[in-house]
């Protein structure tokens, strides 16, 4: 026991000066000043790809300001989660983007991160608008193809599929809660889920882990939030 | 002679098994504790998983030595004459099982993490406002869940010893190794902070295979015992010395020309046949033989059940010497071997 406890003094003076973790193949090293290979997905707002491999959206923004921390230039690398992945756990892309969640099934590629973003999806409504404590018989409007659609069935409210939660004509709408201002819309008390962001980084990297994790636990929610509105309203076309 | 009497602890040794029973519920309450503590820290990740195989596996033999205590002591009836000291033995097997289980999962989960080359990551974590790395409160909820089982471990192999209670050192084996597999978990945390991805894994096997073979002799030892082996020691390291301690007094009796005893473990007790050649013309034989029977239980509190009966002639048989593969020297021969011819 007193030579565990003697061992761990050792170690700490020997690692005080330096890097702690570590990574197992040093991609942090490599990232700084160096170039960031950043795997990147299509989920707006958080990631969107353009047709020209342009990419934007409110994690490419902080994916973007990350790079400018460390000193590196970004290269995007767009593709599928399933494709991804992969490449990150053999180190082929040092963080992979596209707001993925804390319960994303990954965990045997790559590493998530801690979530640094909490989004709530609520029914929202017009400020003039009554929406009652039962859904049930209620028109509500929601972003056909969405998980939300079967969410709403369950409570036997009437889905109408919209193509986006701008163009509701005045129902009640299923919506992000960071986007009810920017739409000025009403909360209402119904929330259908909520979901932990997260990014993902090879395994085992973990002194590169470590420092993604301090930048985006460093971030206000506040500003992601405001990243997230900017990302609805600029460019709504591809 | 009466028929199913009781067995009792002397009074010393029923204090110290009283003890013993409440260590075990410290124990069962440490398990549960460190599980908790483990799922605050770990999460449900992959050493989750792993840490609670474990503890699962470690509360097998408390829990058997405590429904064993439930058992041990209960009067023989008709349907079971013998007693319920075997219920002893019983606990033996399932607390060496768990702890063969433990050491065979240990190894097996470490060398597939190493063939698969498995990169633990470990992040940030935020305690009280305060950011840190992950691997340090890993270390410290590990080292503070080695320090009970260390004590317990100590605690509880002293006492087995005492009470020549092999549950209880079979328990004592595992808090060994559940204090083992943190340290060593502790170490690979360490090593995974420094870059050594394989740190975790080679810890852990290392620490398997010694577990694994405290298991493997454990669980022969239980098995052999309920295969009325002679008695071993509660470390099922070398033959118990009772058996040829008792021979050897009943042979300094004047009137036993020769004997011989078979004794078999059941649980702490000892039970078996003292056969005696009276000298020619001994006078008051059941009564002598009796009195033998009465002078043999008190001269150990673990033998107990001890059967004496006249016998006119005690053959040797050296072809019964077969146990000499397992042990070394003249401890394996049957007590009777070692001494010269017969007298009288």
């Amino acid at each position: 026991m007193r030579r565990l406890a003697a061992l761990l003094a050792v170690t700490g003076l020997l690692v005080g000066g330096c890097q702690w973790p570590r990574d197992t193949a040093g991609t942090l090293d490599d990232v700084r000043d160096g170039v960031l290979r950043v795997g990147i997905t299509d989920n707006r707002p958080w990631t969107r790809v353009a047709g020209d491999g342009m990419v934007d959206g409110a994690e490419a923004r902080l994916v973007e300001r990350l790079a400018e921390q460390l000193g590196s230039r970004v290269e995007w690398h767009p593709g599928a989660e399933s494709a991804l992945m992969p490449a990150l756990h053999d180190r082929v892309l040092d963080l992979v983007v596209g707001g993925l969640a804390a319960d994303a099934p990954w965990t045997r590629e790559a590493s998530l991160t801690r979530p640094y973003f909490t989004t709530r999806t609520v029914v929202a409504a017009p400020a003039d608008l009554a929406v009652p404590a039962d859904l049930a018989g209620v028109r509500v409007a929601v972003p056909a193809g969405t998980a939300e659609v079967a969410a709403l069935a369950a409570e036997k409210a009437i889905v109408v599929p919209v193509a986006d939660a701008t163009a509701a004509g005045g129902l009640p709408v299923v919506v992000g809660e960071w986007r009810i201002g920017e739409l000025g819309l009403r909360r209402t008390s119904h929330e259908l889920g909520s979901h932990d962001h997260v990014w993902a980084v090879p395994p085992g990297e973990n002194g590169w882990q470590v420092e993604v994790e301090r930048f985006l636990l460093a971030l206000s929610s506040d500003e992601v939030e405001r990243l997230l509105v900017a990302a609805e309203t600029t460019g709504t076309t591809p | 002679m009466r028929f199913y009497d009781r067995f009792e602890l002397p009074a010393d040794k029923a204090a110290l098994h009283r003890r013993a029973v409440r260590l075990e519920w410290w124990t069962i309450a440490f398990f549960l504790g460190a599980v908790t503590l483990l799922a605050l820290t770990l999460g449900q990740s992959q050493a989750m998983k792993a840490a609670w195989i474990e503890d699962m596996l470690g509360l097998v033999p408390p829990a058997a030595f405590l429904i064993a205590a439930r058992f041990r002591n209960r009067r023989p009836n008709d349907r079971f004459p013998y007693g319920y000291h075997r219920s002893v033995s019983v606990a033996f097997l399932a607390g060496a099982v768990a702890l063969l289980g433990l050491g065979g999962y240990v190894v097996y989960d470490s060398l597939a993490r190493l063939i698969a080359r498995e990169r633990p990551p470990i992040g940030l974590i935020e305690l009280f406002g305060h950011r840190f790395w992950l691997g340090w409160l890993m270390i410290a909820a590990l080292t503070v869940t080695m320090v009970p089982a260390i004590l317990l471990g100590r605690a509880k192999q002293k006492l087995a010893r005492q009470l020549h209670d092999k549950v209880l050192y079979a328990d004592a084996e595992m808090n060994r190794a559940d204090w083992l597999t943190a340290g060593a978990a502790a170490l690979g945390v360490l090593g995974i902070g420094a870059g050594l991805w394989w740190a975790d894994a080679v810890a852990a096997l290392v620490i398997g295979g010694d577990i694994l073979r405290d298991g493997m002799r454990t669980t022969r030892g239980a098995v052999a015992s309920l295969m009325d082996n002679r008695p071993r020691t509660v470390d099922e390291r070398r033959p118990h010395p009772l058996p040829g301690e008792l021979l050897d007094a009943v042979r300094d009796h004047d009137w036993v020309a020769d004997a011989w005893v078979r004794l078999r473990e059941e649980g702490h007790v000892f039970v078996g046949e003292l056969l005696v050649v009276p000298a020619a013309g001994t006078d008051r034989l059941v009564e002598r033989l009796e009195e033998l029977g009465r002078w043999s239980r008190n001269f150990d509190w673990r033998i107990h059940d001890l059967v004496v009966a006249p016998v006119s002639r005690i053959e040797v048989d050296r072809s019964t010497a077969t146990d000499a593969t397992t042990d070394s020297g003249a401890a394996s021969l049957p007590a009777r071997i070692s001494r010269t011819p017969a007298a009288g």
